[in-house]
């Protein structure tokens, strides 16, 4: 019995499907399974077969993204759940994203938002072209765990740096974990510029974003 | 030549009405205050909080009426001026790729401008291309000269037509003191203005950027050579089916040369494209894609409803070495195109998607253009051409290799390729048994070590030192061995 809602929760996140999702985690309340278990043994189930389908070019960005609306959607569910336990499941994280200013390329960055978001982080885009003291301000509003840039030009590359420098000036350097991406970025300039994290594509973003909060798998 | 078309005339018109709706109901979003004023004032409809602009019907069909059928390439040596559709097809470097793969070392790094001079020289040399457009950024530009550190050494390498970008208002300002430096004086350049400056104005989907608006209305106000390219990329800037795409790229189009027209009535412009499908598996840039030639052949049929010359980015590939992929996706795009009716062609040189120039595939690209011309030419025609009488005289059984109507045509007829193998096996492998790569870099190597001189005067040089004291070198220098 609960062996097969755990079947069908794990199918729901394979189908991208928020209603069902929502209404398996309904269903195993009413049932008293433990929420922790639903979320192990049931969703994440779905959530790793969907990564191994993605690796593997089976199964395509949008439902990749529909994945993780529906993960998210069934967590929310058993929310209240988990916290009666005191078991209450960590937040990834917030973080604050933006292509630098004087470059408008905005797909990578974008790419970046809906896979971090998917995966659970809150992620504040404030778009393209976007000045420093636009991202600081953010992240200090918000008190983002992590900033995030985005550069597709050899030109706007020294864009991420001065918000690094700039944060090392205001003494706010160790407040947020900085990562880096885009086209022209090496992994020579992600340590030159004294950066925490980068990664060559979205998915990976994920990755090392997880492992900059401290958050494991 | 008749083109090869995907879509019927109804599909066309259809698609032509779409763009209209689009730009009528939806709009774009103008960044640009100056582009937002011109709009407004030729009738455009501006909202001043949201900054979307929207061109009504009559508006758009009014100047639709002005787009001018040719555009005119000028080189610094008029006999390479071109005129296109006349002189089609037009077969221009890929460009602005921050990184080249190193020919001694075969790594890639950034490019210098020391690799443009070098570049440059190559493409002046390389029959089939009729346009630099310079391939690669220069990491090593001074503060101040972003844009000077590619054009100057283009300018002293290149006597074709040139085509430039820039980065902002500034870097404009500095490139045209180089141009009038060059020309001997503004008016000097005004005659024979031997770049054409290249944007990407609109960022899909329907956005009108700062700076390249403001930098496609200068020269159009000036009446110099420039036109804007549109980037739509289905999935994620613009409507996962083709159809879509082409119906938002269309109006993209038609937006930007609407603006140009309005700064300056019978402005010059090309029906430039990139169009691409993203690999939704991953997001990647498909810039390699079968898709890219197949909207390339659609945009071609949009063109000519409007009676406007086009063309754009095709024969990119999205290998990083000179590998079959690599030929094969540049050679499938690009005959697409040529079938299709493009005029020009930005193709040439550039790997992994537009991030990396290599030398060699530049030598391959030149070879792929001149099949490219091949095709153009077509099928010669006539009684003469179709033989009958000498099939006759030949008689079944017989041979044609004495026959003075082969004599006559056997080094024109068919493309001479100076880089395919067509040896029996034995004797490629007594020559080495080189690839295409091998045979590539030869080539390069031949024209990288002969009449390397500089292409500026001792005046011309003297008066753009004049201009520019701490000016890089832009030397052409052999790459040696350490
Ligand atoms: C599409 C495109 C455009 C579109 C952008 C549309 C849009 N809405 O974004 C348009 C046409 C508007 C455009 C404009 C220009 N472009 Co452009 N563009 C490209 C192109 C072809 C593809 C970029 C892309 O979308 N890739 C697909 C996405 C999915 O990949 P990605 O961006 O690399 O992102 C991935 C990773 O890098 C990573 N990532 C990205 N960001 C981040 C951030 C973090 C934190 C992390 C961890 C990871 C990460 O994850 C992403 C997903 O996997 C590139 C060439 C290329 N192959 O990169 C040129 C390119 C970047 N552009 C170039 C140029 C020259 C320009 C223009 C200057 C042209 C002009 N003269 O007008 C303008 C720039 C204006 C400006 N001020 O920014 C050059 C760069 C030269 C340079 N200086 O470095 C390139 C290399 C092409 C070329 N050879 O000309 N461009």
């Amino acid at each position: 019995m609960s062996e097969e809602l755990r079947k069908k929760m794990a199918q729901s996140i394979i189908d991208g499907d928020v209603d069902t999702a929502v209404a398996l985690a309904k269903e195993s309340i009413a049932t008293g399974m433990e929420p922790m278990d639903a979320i192990s043994n049931g969703f994440v189930a779905g959530v790793n077969e969907v990564g191994d389908a993605f690796g593997r070019g089976e199964m395509f960005l949008p439902e990749l993204v529909m994945a993780g609306e529906a993960m998210k959607a069934a967590v929310a569910t058993l929310d209240p759940e988990l916290r009666k336990r005191g078991t209450e499941r960590r937040k990834l994280g917030k973080v604050v994203i933006a292509t630098v200013e004087g470059d408008i390329h905005e797909i990578g960055k974008t790419l970046v938002t809906i896979m971090m978001s998917s995966s659970g982080f809150e992620v504040f885009d404030l778009g393209v072209d976007c000045p420093a003291e636009k991202i600081i301000g953010k992240a200090l509003e918000i008190n983002a765990d992590i900033i995030a840039m985005s550069a597709l030009l050899t030109t706007t590359m020294i864009r991420q740096k001065e918000v690094i420098d700039e944060l090392e000036k205001e003494g706010l350097r160790g407040k947020f974990k900085v990562m880096v991406g885009g086209a022209p970025i090496t992994r020579d300039w992600v340590k030159y510029i004294g950066a925490d994290g980068y990664s060559e594509d979205a998915v990976g973003a994920v990755v090392v974003a997880k492992q900059l909060v401290g958050a494991v798998d | 030549m008749a083109f090869a078309t995907l879509l019927t005339d109804e599909q066309v018109k259809r698609t032509h009405e779409a763009s209209l709706e689009i730009l009528e109901n939806v709009g774009l979003l103008v960044r640009n205050e100056k582009a937002r004023s011109i709009f407004f004032k030729h009738g455009a409809k501006v909202d001043p909080e949201s900054h979307i602009v929207k061109l009504p019907r009559a508006v758009t069909e009014k100047y639709i009426k002005m787009l001018q059928p040719t555009f005119t390439f000028r080189g610094r040596d008029p006999k390479f001026d071109k005129t296109i559709p006349k002189d089609s097809p037009v077969i221009v470097t890929g460009s602005s790729a921050p990184d080249i793969i190193d020919p001694l070392t075969g790594q890639e790094r950034r490019a210098r401008s020391d690799d443009i001079a070098r570049i440059a020289h190559l493409i002046n040399e390389l029959p089939a291309y009729d346009m630099f457009s310079i391939s690669t950024l220069a990491d090593d530009a001074p503060p101040g000269q972003f844009t000077l550190a590619r054009l100057y050494p283009a300018t002293k390498y290149c006597v074709k037509p040139i085509r430039n970008t820039t980065k902002d208002m500034d870097d404009i300002q500095a490139i045209m003191k180089l141009l009038y430096a060059v020309a001997g004086g503004k008016e000097a350049y005004f005659e024979r203005p031997f770049v054409t400056h290249h944007y990407c104005p609109v960022v899909s989907p329907l956005t009108m950027d700062q700076l390249s608006t403001e930098a496609i209305i200068y020269f159009s106000e000036l009446g110099l050579p420039v036109y804007p390219t549109i980037v739509p990329n289905a999935g994620l800037t613009s409507p996962m089916s083709m159809a879509g795409t082409l119906a938002q790229g269309n109006a993209e189009f038609l937006a930007a040369a609407v603006l140009m027209q309005m700064v300056r009535e019978g402005t010059q412009t090309i029906y430039a494209s990139l169009p691409t499908v993203a690999d939704m598996r991953s997001g990647a840039y498909a810039s390699g894609g079968i898709e890219c030639g197949m909207l390339h052949m659609a945009f071609a049929q949009l063109a000519r409803f409007y009676n406007v010359p086009c063309g754009g980015y095709v024969g990119l590939t999205n290998s990083k070495i000179n590998d079959a992929q690599m030929g094969y996706e540049t050679g499938m795009s690009v005959v697409e195109g040529i079938l299709g009716g493009m005029d020009m062609f930005n193709m040439g040189g550039l790997l992994d998607a537009l991030k990396a120039f290599n030398f060699a595939k530049a030598v391959i690209d030149d070879e792929i253009a001149q099949m490219l011309k091949r095709v153009k030419r077509g099928i010669a025609f006539s009684e003469e051409e179709l033989a009958v009488d000498v099939i006759a005289k030949v008689k079944p059984g017989g041979s044609f290799l004495m026959e003075p109507h082969t004599v006559k045509r056997m080094k024109n007829e068919a493309l001479l390729t100076k880089l395919a193998d067509r040896d029996a096996r034995p004797i490629w492998e007594k020559k080495g048994s080189l690839d295409i790569e091998a045979h590539a870099k030869l080539k390069v190597d031949e024209i990288l070590s002969h009449n390397t001189q500089s292409l500026l005067s001792d005046e011309q040089e003297a008066r753009v030192r004049a201009e520019f004291k701490d000016l890089i070198p832009g030397m052409l220098e052999i790459l040696q061995p350490q």
